[in-house]
């Protein structure tokens, strides 16, 4: 066939075979998304790490970083293995990157701020206490911006910027 | 930049669309994903994916975890371009006919 010439299909076979892409790239986005499970689990083990760290026991301490080391190791290795597809970066996209790093700084800027100003006013256990909004945030807010993403990524252009 | 229209009969095959569409979505993708997604036995998707990758679509990449072979596949920069001016002239017929009625941006 000449270049740039389009073969002439049916018009609702050329339908179908759009909507099959999309849901292939639906099927890939799903794949990819970090499981709603993972989200409060790592807040709670970031909650549990700083208040064992904050107690000042040089054994809770060590019991509390030992549990937090193996309890992410734990969590990544589950991520990893259920892991079978990179989706395409572009697909991400601006939108989708700034959300993420919008998302980190909102959670990190909550907990160092709230951390501060508690230990400014004396508030016994100050980090602690910060964390919870942050370990809060990640349980609601994580699931929120995978939904996000989804989002972003399916609505890109079919054939997709390179 | 939009792909000039050029329909490809290779990627249109419904076996080969479904796993060039899988694959124009990632960076690279598992065999044994494709071979669950698409719902084909090994050999068959590895006939499909010989047949990709003879027209310079596919890039295969074998590698071990620990003792377990891993077998990845990508879609390579002609592939790219291929589906791109695929999914083009896939859009002009439907526009064409006036068939579509919910843009793309608004579909799920």
């Amino acid at each position: 066939m000449p270049e740039g010439e389009v073969m002439e299909i049916p018009p609702i076979d050329a339908e179908l075979a759009l909507a099959e892409v999309r849901a292939r790239r639906a099927e890939v986005v799903d794949a990819n998304l970090v499981p709603g499970w993972f989200w409060p689990s790592i807040g709670v083990l970031m909650l549990l790490f700083v208040a064992a760290v904050e107690t000042g026991r040089p054994w809770l301490v060590a019991a509390g970083s030992v549990a937090y080391a193996l309890g992410l190791a734990t969590l990544i290795a589950a991520l990893l293995r259920r892991s079978r597809v990179q989706v395409r970066n572009t697909l991400i996209g601006a939108h989708g990157a700034a959300a993420i790093v919008v998302f980190t700084l909102v959670l990190v800027g909550l907990g160092v701020g709230l951390g501060l100003a508690l230990a400014a006013l004396g508030v016994p256990a100050p980090a602690t206490i910060a964390c919870l909004p942050v370990a809060a945030g990640l349980a609601f807010g994580g699931p929120a911006l995978m939904t996000y993403l989804r989002r972003v990524m399916l609505a890109r252009p079919l054939a997709g910027p390179r | 930049m939009s792909a000039e229209p050029r329909f490809d009969e290779l990627i249109h095959a419904p076996t080969r669309l479904s796993i060039v569409s899988l694959l124009t979505a990632t960076e690279w993708a598992e065999f044994k994903f494709l071979r669950d997604q698409v719902g084909l036995t090994d050999s068959a998707l590895s006939k499909q994916l010989a047949t990709l990758e003879e027209a310079g679509y596919v890039d295969i990449r074998k590698s071990f975890i620990g003792k377990r072979p891993r077998t990845s596949v990508r879609l390579s920069p002609r592939g790219q371009q291929a589906f791109a001016g695929h999914i083009a002239a896939l859009q002009q017929i439907v526009a064409r006919s006036g068939l579509a009625v919910i843009p793309e941006s608004a579909q799920p």
